[in-house]
């Protein structure tokens, strides 16, 4: 088995619309050991929801394609495989769990009948085991009823119960990556608390790979052991979640954790980027940072930065952090 | 208390969920009991999970729906039982900033026309007087005058939820209700409206109350803290105390619960377990009973009584002395 579950090589994704080309994702590189639990965090518009849905290969319906870079997933590259191919993959080897479980939920299906449906599907068990299954799932993410709720509509489940069920039904055929896109932001804080423990053991029982895609910094910094932060399509810091907290390099992330309101320091006045995230159409040349930056040199404006290799565990695209003595791998 | 701009004593509220000519009704009770006082110039913030009554609780007092029981004291006018007629003064006085700016501005009209509007209401001024004020005021709210001829959906979430703020502002409000003002902005966006409100505060010395259910913004901003759960405020204080001290065990886990952006301080937490009850079927005595760690018989038997337990901090909980 390769050390990594997943790897993603300078993957490109765009959008057609009125016949032009629209590229949001502009070379996303990361990858994922098993059992590491990735954020992948940025703003609205940064390309992490994208680049989760670029893994699971979920186009259908829009204009989105990937139009450059390689998904190697468990030493398989997803960009050559055929949609039925990726089919056996997707829900059994990967699974994601998404923000919103009310929309992702078929509302007039049972919770048991959804549940199951996977579990046939995959592990091919027959129908009382694949409803034994579906118990023990249910049971093992904390819900106590499990029985009574496999009769149950999404509806009669409250959010924190809901997003319980989609944890369950991801992992109902033991993935070795979950995908999670913003799982706690539609739901209280308590409740939170108590999905981000399951996660965690989840992850520590099945040695499940997590990419945790969120824009709370104060989650990232709970659950992570790496980041990496995206902005305007484009992986600009990853760095272990210790390194990236202590010593911020990139002057997007530094902004970013300054802006946090933390309890505890008495800042009269919290730090914030100026300006917004450009839109697609309208990308500055060079670094796609620089308007905001407030560390921007001449070629900032001119040329796009290099990766810059900082230490064996992180690296950085920012002209700041280039220098004649250090290796650029551009 | 020196200058209080708001007094609210027993607020009630309760909605009919079902019923009517021929069937029994039903009501839920969204507000039960809430009292609190804000002084001029400061901030006071309601946190609380959803359902607990935190947004029924601002609406009622700017009057956009009428109490069911309570006093509304506004700048030493009672409110809670005004006429519809007498309301328009009070929306001169207190003005609203709501949590979806794509929602809350007309996406036909202007942005001097938007900004300028509660001025066509509340005063008699020009038209000429009218823009000029909604120029100063974009400059006040870090926009310009280039942006007056545009419309909303030209606008990020950032500049839309300033447009929000300079149109509360423009009356000239001893009160702005924030309901969740930052809560769909990006954080590098959210910095900039909470520095926003703060630097406004000092300047007009409005003051704010504050609903919110993220507790590192409700900290930053605000002097006091109600903490609210199904209806009832359970702990009430300066914020200082109900951060370092807090006292009921609900707002200990509430606080307990916030991810902090710092992973040296990773700590085991008191997770809760089980979710809020359903506010049509609360439970009996307090109703955090069934999800508290030391609950015990008493709580499941009598509603505890708020209880001053020193100058800065009152607490309902049968176990606080």
């Amino acid at each position: 088995m390769p050390e990594h579950v997943l790897r993603v090589s300078d993957l490109e994704t765009s959008f057609t619309r009125d016949n032009k080309e629209i590229k949001i994702l502009r070379g996303v590189n990361f990858s994922i050991r098993k059992g590491e639990i990735v954020g992948l965090v940025g703003e609205s518009g940064s390309g992490k929801s994208l680049t989760s849905l670029s893994i699971m290969q979920l186009f259908h319906g829009t204009t989105g394609k990937i139009v450059n870079g390689t998904i190697h997933f468990n030493g398989h590259d997803l960009t050559k495989m055929s949609e039925s191919e990726i089919r056996k993959i997707r829900g059994k080897q990967m699974a994601m769990i998404f923000q919103e479980p009310m929309t992702s939920l078929n509302p007039v299906l049972k919770i048991g009948k959804q549940l199951m449906e996977a579990i046939e599907m995959h592990l091919k068990l027959p129908k009382n085991e694949s409803k034994h299954h579906a118990i023990q799932m249910l049971k093992s993410v904390g819900i106590g009823r499990a029985e009574e709720i496999i009769y149950e509509y999404p509806h009669q489940l409250s959010g924190g119960m809901r997003q319980r069920v989609m944890i369950a039904m991801a992992m109902a055929c033991h993935p070795n990556l979950l995908i999670a896109d913003e799982p706690t932001t539609a739901l209280d804080v308590t409740i939170q608390a108590q999905i981000l423990e399951l996660m965690k053991k989840l992850k520590e029982e099945n040695e499940t790979a997590i990419l945790l895609i969120t824009h709370d910094l104060g989650v990232v910094a709970e659950m992570c052991d790496r980041v990496v932060v995206m902005y305007a399509g484009q992986v600009v810091e990853e760095a272990d979640v210790f390194e990236l907290f202590a010593s911020p390099k990139h002057p997007y992330t530094k902004g970013l954790i300054a802006s946090v309101p933390k309890i505890g320091d008495n800042k009269e006045v919290l730090d914030s980027i100026n300006g917004q995230v450009p839109s697609p159409q309208n990308m500055p040349n060079g670094c796609k940072f620089a308007p905001r930056c407030n560390q921007a040199m001449s070629i900032c404006h001119q040329e796009s930065p290099p990766t810059v290799k900082i230490s064996a565990t992180r690296q950085c695209s920012c002209w700041l952090y280039v220098k004649k003595d250090v290796e650029v791998n551009a | 208390m020196p200058n209080s701009i708001l007094k609210v004593e027993n607020l009630k509220k309760s909605f009919q969920i079902a019923g009517g000519l021929f069937q029994k009704k039903q009501y839920v009770n969204a507000v039960i009991d809430v009292s609190f006082e804000i002084e001029e110039g400061t901030t006071f913030s309601l946190v609380g999970e959803s359902g607990c009554g935190k947004s029924t609780t601002g609406r009622l007092i700017t009057r956009l729906i009428a109490p069911t029981n309570g006093s509304i004291v506004v700048d030493g006018k009672e409110v809670a039982t005004a006429k519809p007629s007498e309301l328009r003064h009070l929306r001169q006085t207190v003005q609203m900033i709501f949590q979806d700016p794509y929602a809350s501005l007309n996406p036909r009209m202007k942005v001097k026309e938007l900004v300028g509007e509660p001025l066509e209401i509340h005063t008699k001024l020009s038209k000429v007087e009218r823009e000029k004020l909604v120029l100063e005021m974009l400059e006040v709210v870090g926009l310009n005058a280039e942006h007056a001829d545009r419309y909303a959906h030209e606008f990020s979430g950032g500049q839309r939820q300033r447009l929000g703020i300079a149109r509360a502002l423009i009356t000239k409000p001893k009160l702005i209700i924030a309901d969740e003002p930052v809560s769909a902005l990006d954080v590098s966006i959210q910095s900039q409206i909470l520095n926003l409100l703060k630097q406004l505060q000092q300047e007009y010395k409005i003051s704010y109350l504050f609903i919110s259910h993220d507790l590192s913004v409700v900290e930053h901003i605000s002097h006091y803290i109600g903490v609210m759960y199904l209806g009832s405020i359970v702990e009430i204080g300066r914020k200082e105390t109900i951060f370092n001290e807090p006292k009921h065990p609900y707002t200990q886990a509430l606080i307990a619960s916030v991810p902090i952006a710092d992973p040296t301080l990773r700590k085991k937490k008191i997770v809760l377990t089980g979710d809020i009850p359903n506010p049509k079927n609360p439970p009996s005595g307090c109703t955090f009973h069934t999800r508290c760690p030391f609950a015990s018989d008493i709580c499941k038997q009598a509603i505890p009584e708020m209880r001053k337990i020193n100058e800065e901090q009152s607490v309902a909980c049968h176990f606080v002395n």
